[in-house]
């Protein structure tokens, strides 16, 4: 069974909502809701825990109850970053299958989480080739290119062993190391194996405006009647 | 089992599309909701199935009873497949003898009671594989002005939107949503909106109840989502 952690702390700061991303309306309902839906259809699912920001509790356990969510839920209170709330979210956790997975990304398919789960790796994520050029910036002046092909762009979910996760989180605490995902941490602090497979490039990020209304059109062309 | 609920199924639409439905025999279970337990016998004495007909005498108006009605319905048949909103309700009067209490009235039955029965019902139909259909009973008169018909008219109005809107909504569990809005149709309904028409040269009940036997049959999923103007030309 997997204990599945959801990272919903932020606050909307970035696209200048009074309310956070992960609650506002996406195809009429809370951003949130599309993930926690789909989970609740996979079996493998042991429990959800939520990395929320403590004002927003008490409006996620509402929407719990109105959608009639039925797996066990722990909401725990998000850090200061967000590699504290995954850190929060992973201690609560009682199984050593760990899923991460961020309320950001609505439109992850619950056959993605169950390729994740079938996934022979220990940790694993989903990644992107990233076709465009990258290159290095110094002084506002580029200095330096980066090699595509060896590059990839990390998506979420990913999973892990609660284990060394919560050892990687420990250390990076005590070094004041800040990872912006988890596989990086992992990987900086054990260089486990950490199995890449194939994203889809719907299973985007909201993050700005521009993308909820992208989110729309992918919702309806991909999720409806699809997933 | 594959369970249809009705409401208004004591007269006219109701009555018609309760009985094509019946002798269509794609339902295993018929839950026929109206006011009048008198009326909803004369709609199964009609009948000609061997789907299970079972009568809920119950007034819509009571709001806050409808998740026990719901629920009891699917404690006994353990699934609800399709719902269909047919009950309606009009008081016609200009807006300066529009009282608050025929307002709030209109809109209990024709848009509250289905607004009601749709959250509840959708709770279960989101837990069919199968997928399952909603139909809602507008009106031509929901979708242009109406001057003397404010409540009924405008409460078809948002008959119109919700239907719409929750076709959308509810997509992704594979609930379909249907809207129809009939045009003149002898009902007694329509007797108090038009008393003097003659009315056997209009629409009939039985003409709307077998297009809306077609559209919650297993066979149609393309006309959901859209508000399907039902008028007979000849």
């Amino acid at each position: 069974m997997y204990s599945v952690v959801i990272l919903a702390g932020g606050t909307g700061s970035r696209m200048h909502q009074a309310v956070p991303k992960q609650f506002l309306a996406l195809a009429g309902k809370p951003m949130i809701l599309h993930t926690l839906e789909r989970l609740e259809r996979i079996d493998e699912v042991g429990e959800i825990i939520v990395s929320c920001h403590p004002s927003y509790k008490e409006l996620l356990q509402m929407h719990i109850a109105a959608y009639m969510l039925k797996k066990p839920y722990t909401i725990v209170d998000g850090g200061e970053t967000r590699q504290q709330s995954a850190c929060l979210g992973v201690r609560a956790a009682k199984y050593e299958d760990i899923i991460i997975h961020e309320a950001a990304r609505p439109f992850v398919t619950t056959g993605e989480f169950k390729e994740l789960m079938a996934c022979e790796a220990d940790s694993a994520t989903y990644g992107l080739d990233i076709p465009f050029t990258v290159s290095v910036r110094k002084d506002g002046m580029i200095s330096g290119i980066l090699e595509r092909n060896s590059l990839v762009n990390i998506q979420l979910p990913q999973k892990f062993k609660r284990g060394p996760l919560l050892a990687a989180y420990e250390q990076a605490e005590k070094d004041g190391l800040v990872f912006t995902e988890d596989t990086s941490l992992l990987y900086h602090y054990t260089n486990a194996p950490i199995r890449v497979l194939p994203g889809t490039p719907n299973n985007i990020k909201v993050t700005n405006s521009v993308d909820l209304m992208a989110g729309e059109a992918i919702y309806r062309e991909y999720i409806v009647g699809r997933d | 089992m594959r369970t249809c609920i009705i409401t208004g199924a004591g007269s006219g639409i109701g009555r018609a599309a309760a009985i094509a439905i019946a002798e269509a025999e794609e339902y295993d279970y018929l839950a026929l909701i109206g006011r009048s337990k008198d009326k909803l016998e004369e709609t199964k004495s009609r009948m000609r199935t061997n789907s299970q007909v079972e009568l809920y005498a119950y007034d819509l108006g009571d709001l806050e009873g409808i998740p026990a009605l719901v629920k009891d319905i699917y404690e006994k048949t353990g699934e609800i497949t399709c719902l269909l909103n047919i009950a309606g309700y009009t008081d016609p009067q200009p807006l300066l003898t529009t009282s608050l209490e025929s307002m709030r009235l209109t809109y209990e039955t024709n848009v509250f009671a289905p607004f009601m029965l749709i959250r509840e019902c959708t709770k279960y139909m989101r837990l069919n594989h199968e997928g399952s259909k909603i139909l809602n009973v507008a009106s031509t008169a929901g979708i242009t002005p109406r001057p003397g018909w404010l409540s009924y008219a405008s409460s078809k109005a948002a008959v119109v939107s919700m239907s719409q809107t929750l076709a959308e909504e509810l997509a992704e569990y594979g609930i379909r949503v249907y809207c129809i809005s009939p045009g003149r149709c002898a009902t007694a309904l329509r007797r108090k909106l038009a008393p003097n028409e003659d009315q056997s040269t209009i629409m009939q009940p039985e003409d709307v109840g077998h297009i809306i036997c077609q559209l919650v049959s297993e066979t149609e999923h393309c006309l959901d989502g859209q508000n399907i103007i039902v008028r007979k030309k000849i």
